[in-house]
């Protein structure tokens, strides 16, 4: 009985000491080392459950369910489900050039591929690029009126994965440029990449670009 | 009961440490030194914040030499510190947002050349930088100068320099306290252009301080 108490004593007194060092802000590296043997078990003990159930939390935060990992940097794109890589498939993603907008505004537009975490937002079969305003502008071409004069169809490849804000995973017709940042922000793969990754994402996959 | 309350207060050790192995969110972690075990605690409170959002964010171990591109709690990327040093680390407590990204050189697409831009590139970015942070931090990236003593000299140069800067602050101010922390980290060349490609305007940053030298 006596033991049960000291044990339920050490405990009530490790949580005092913890948060006492917590809140003195002392340096992490004195703050623990000087205190009596059993109440550094004590410490030792609440502060590995704490840990733990911490890790927990974190390891239910991960997906469990395969997400798409882009890095921008090396044109890479990769299909995960863990730590296991289902797929890695040379991609091509934004050039970073930059582009005036047209009259009097200094206003520009960034090809950049977006950074953060998106989701897939919509699964299109055969889709037919609307070419947004930039796209003539960059040829030295008007800017057309008509919606239908925007339409462009064969060029995105058999899929598009759409992830918000206009940017998609598709196809390209310039296969030898993968590997390359030459695209106005979207990411683009070969037939067969774009093929996989389309049977693999849902509506809600994670997509995590870096 | 003592003999009771010892076997079962061992099991319970080789179970927290069992367990941990196999929630491997903190590299070179020892579960034995309570320091350590704090330390990576207060990293992983903040950590679960981060990772509760859709963002992804930077985990700077200073304890496993690496920095961590993360996101959901799942490391994205990794790059290994070669060296560092820091000033006033004590202060760290919290995520830091970053002020903004180091410059890049874009260039400008030009509709009446005709002709194909120059993309940006891994090679476009600088290898040696400072990241300013909210609350303040100073991060100061530096490149591995490979025997160049042309980049070694101007590297040390502005470390130094940064230093100086740094010592001036707090003898103005007094109190070594009120001086923000700094952190100077060196990695490889490829490594550090790598991280000026991957950092964004706003993106947090954690620091899990080593508790051994």
């Amino acid at each position: 009985m006596k033991s049960v108490l000291l044990s339920l004593w050490s405990g009530v007194m490790g949580l005092l000491l913890i948060t006492l060092v917590q809140s003195s802000g002392l340096p992490i590296s004195n703050a623990l080392t000087a205190q009596p043997t059993a109440v550094d078990h004590a410490v030792s003990h609440t502060l590995q459950a704490r840990y733990k159930a911490l890790a927990k939390q974190l390891t239910q935060l991960m997906p469990t369910q395969p997400y798409i990992l882009v890095d921008t940097a090396r044109n890479h794109l990769y299909v995960k489900r863990g730590d296991q890589v289902m797929l890695d498939a040379l991609a091509s993603t934004g050039s970073g050039t930059i582009l005036d907008k047209p009259g009097d505004s200094k206003e520009q537009w960034i090809f950049d591929t977006p950074r953060g975490e998106f989701t897939v937002q919509s699964r299109l079969t055969n889709p037919v690029w609307v070419k947004p305003d930039w796209a003539f502008i960059e040829e030295g071409l008007e800017v057309p009126k008509s919606q239908a004069d925007r339409l462009e169809s064969g060029v995105l490849g058999e899929y598009a994965l759409g992830f918000g804000k206009g940017y998609f995973i598709h196809g390209t017709l310039y296969t030898r440029l993968l590997g390359k940042n030459v695209t106005h922000g979207c990411i683009r793969l070969n037939d067969d990449d774009l093929k996989s990754v389309y049977r693999l994402a849902k509506v809600g996959t994670p997509i995590m670009i870096f | 009961m003592i003999f009771l309350c010892a076997t079962l207060s061992i099991l319970l050790s080789l179970t927290s440490v069992s367990l941990a192995a196999e929630l491997d969110v903190t590299p070179a972690l020892d579960m034995t030194d309570p320091a350590a075990l704090q330390e990576a605690t207060r990293v992983l409170e903040e950590e679960i914040k981060l990772a509760a959002r859709p963002q992804t964010y930077v985990l700077i171990d200073l304890a496993a030499n690496d920095i961590l591109i993360k996101g959901r709690g799942v490391e994205l990327h990794h790059i290994p510190i070669e060296n560092w040093s820091a000033s006033q680390l004590a202060q760290v407590m919290t995520a830091y947002r970053l002020r903004e990204r180091p410059p890049v050189h874009r260039r400008k697409v030009d509709p009446v050349a005709g002709a194909e831009q120059e993309p940006i590139s891994l090679a476009d970015m600088p290898t040696t930088f400072t990241l300013q942070f909210s609350p303040p931090l100073r991060i100061l990236v530096l490149s591995n100068s490979d025997g160049d003593p042309w980049q070694w000299t101007m590297q040390r140069g502005r470390m130094w320099w940064r230093r100086f800067i740094a010592w001036g602050n707090i003898l103005r101010a007094g109190d070594p306290s009120l001086s923000p922390p700094t952190l100077d980290l060196t990695v490889s060349l490829e490594h550090a252009q790598s991280l000026a490609w991957t950092v964004t305007e706003g993106m947090p940053f954690l620091i899990r301080r080593a508790t051994k030298p």
